[in-house]
């Protein structure tokens, strides 16, 4: 992949690219120099203040960026799971080197993750006054969160706003380059259709009402000024705009990570063991789902017993085809916590389709990050699982286009 | 392979560069302003010990802070009417700023001092590693 980049960084407009320049790129992979003046009204420059200068541009690459939105509620575990991901890909996710210190991105080798309330067209004032949550899409700049994205996967670098979450103030702008792997993660990355269409693949975390309460709890109970009744009316009084806005995205996800209270123990709500889903979509492109013993079938599976030492309530797996939202799917679901992570290796065994590179992997990558939240459960399994489709989906489009480079220009 | 040249031109005036002909190569030019608020920009601050003049992150304490008010203001707002598109925004802010805290937390727990240094400045005399 080719990247060059020339800016004037006087000014603060979007890039946007000429028609033209995906001809020149994706054709011959030659050097192309192309200028934009932009004067785009709606870009990010009216936040910065830096108003009525123009821009230039020069930029060459192959475009050949792969986009992946991970969609969830802010303290849902989009973190740990980025975490994962990153590290299945090998090299640790840093943020950008000598750059704002409350930067929302992470940059690995590979793989470039931006927060998607970089888009915040509303600060924490806006929102305030506007009585408006940064869940409302009001809250959001969809058009320059479209164009931003659209150019990265076009091989062009963008200068992206940074939302503060400290100050809760939109900071001036960093430089993205275009990345191999791009992930857009936030609130909205499939909310608005255009783009939703740049995304190779999706996902979405679907936290329970009871299980979210008892995350937050674990999160904030030690913060001064919070108590149950606080951490309960922040959930409740978000509630209708994240029915309204957030939970709807999980429709068109490729992949959903569903995590609830167990059923193994009777009216259990402490949140403590989770019962958790990983729901697939059939038939897309470059992704075929895992599956535990028989492609197709419908098993139920605890593992307990000689082989795999387990405690009260025990673990039990299933596995089976379903319906989500119209869609055909399989699920793989895991109902329990492992004692002994090492054993792992016998439930890994199990499964099938998983794109490892080697016989253990899964085992090993949950093992390296022991540390992490819900290393011992669904949630850690299932996230490590959707970081090796993720690498797996990444290799199979890079082929596909090295054999179709013509082809590939013009998708 | 791609080859990266880097050329830094940090002229106070509007670049505009022509013509980059060197075939087969790409080349990263990037133009510098004087100066930026809050912001360190490559190109702009040379190599080894500036990092006197990168901008210190928020401390956890001060996030703390922000949100116990928040929490306040939050439920002062929802006494009138609790399903008012105020108090959602109001709660709205105490999410986000606990959930800052948090992120804070993880990062101070798991960072050292001489560690961030290094990892900007690797070419200084206290991030040398030998091998034997």
């Amino acid at each position: 992949m080719a990247a060059c980049t020339l800016y004037s960084t006087q000014c603060f407009n979007t890039i946007s690219s000429t028609p033209s320049s995906k001809t020149h790129l994706g054709f011959h992979q030659r050097q192309v120099v192309f200028y934009t003046t932009t004067n785009n009204k709606r870009s990010s420059n009216k936040r910065s203040g830096n108003n009525n200068t123009g821009r230039y541009v020069i930029t060459c690459a192959a475009g050949d960026t792969v986009v992946i939105g991970l969609a969830a509620d802010s303290g849902c575990g989009k973190s740990t799971f980025m975490r994962r991901l990153t590290s299945v890909f090998g090299g640790a996710a840093e943020p950008p080197k000598g750059g704002n210190p409350d930067s929302n991105t992470l940059i690995s080798d590979t793989t470039t993750v931006i927060c998607l309330d970089d888009y915040h067209s509303l600060d924490r004032t806006g929102r305030k006054e506007k009585g408006v949550t940064a869940l409302d899409p009001r809250a959001n700049d969809f058009d320059l969160m479209y164009e931003q994205v659209k150019a990265l996967k076009e091989g062009i670098a963008v200068e992206k706003p940074i939302y503060n979450h400290v100050t809760g103030l939109l900071d001036p702008p960093e430089v993205i380059k275009p990345p191999k792997i791009l992930v857009i993660e936030g609130l909205h990355p499939m909310f608005d259709a255009r783009v939703r269409d740049l995304l190779d693949f999706s996902i979405y975390l679907d936290i329970s009402n009871e299980v979210k309460f008892a995350w937050k709890i674990q999160r904030d109970m030690a913060e001064r000024g919070h108590s149950l009744e606080s951490i309960k009316a922040s959930i409740e009084a978000r509630k209708p705009d994240f029915d309204a806005y957030i939970d709807p995205q999980k429709q068109y996800a490729d992949a959903v990570i569903e995590v609830l209270p167990t059923q193994l123990i009777p009216d259990d709500n402490e949140g403590k063991i989770l019962r958790v889903r990983l729901i697939q979509k059939e038939g897309i492109k470059h992704f075929s789902p895992v599956y535990l013993f028989d492609d197709g079938s419908t098993i139920s599976w605890i593992p307990c017993g000689r082989k795999l030492t387990c405690s009260y309530p025990g673990i039990k797996f299933f596995y089976g085809p379903d319906t989500y939202f119209g869609n055909e799917v399989s699920v793989v679901e895991m109902d329990g916590q492992f004692d002994r992570l090492d054993e792992l290796i016998y439930v890994e065994s199990h499964l099938s389709n998983l794109s490892t590179k080697f016989y253990g992997e899964v085992t090993q990558q949950m093992l390296k990050h022991a540390d992490f939240p819900g290393s011992n459960n669904g949630t850690g399994l299932f996230q490590t699982i959707v970081g090796l489709k993720i690498r797996d989906l990444y290799e199979q489009i890079i082929t596909s286009k090295a054999e179709t480079p013509v082809g590939a220009a013009k998708a | 392979m791609t080859t990266i040249s880097t050329m830094t031109l940090s002229s106070p005036t509007r670049v505009i560069a022509k013509g980059v002909q060197t075939p087969l190569k790409t080349q990263t030019i990037k133009c510098s302003p004087i100066f930026k608020l809050n912001k360190r920009w490559p190109g702009l601050i040379g190599s080894g010990r500036s990092s006197s003049i990168q901008p210190v992150r928020a401390a956890p304490d001060k996030i703390s802070e922000k949100v116990e008010k928040s929490i306040k203001d939050a439920e002062e707002t929802c006494t009138d009417n609790p399903t008012s598109n105020e108090c959602a925004a109001a709660w709205d802010e105490v999410e986000e700023l606990s959930a800052a805290a948090s992120h804070a937390r993880d990062k101070k727990k798991d960072s050292d001092p001489l560690e961030n240094y290094c990892k900007d400045n690797p070419e200084t005399d206290e991030c040398r590693t030998y091998d034997n």
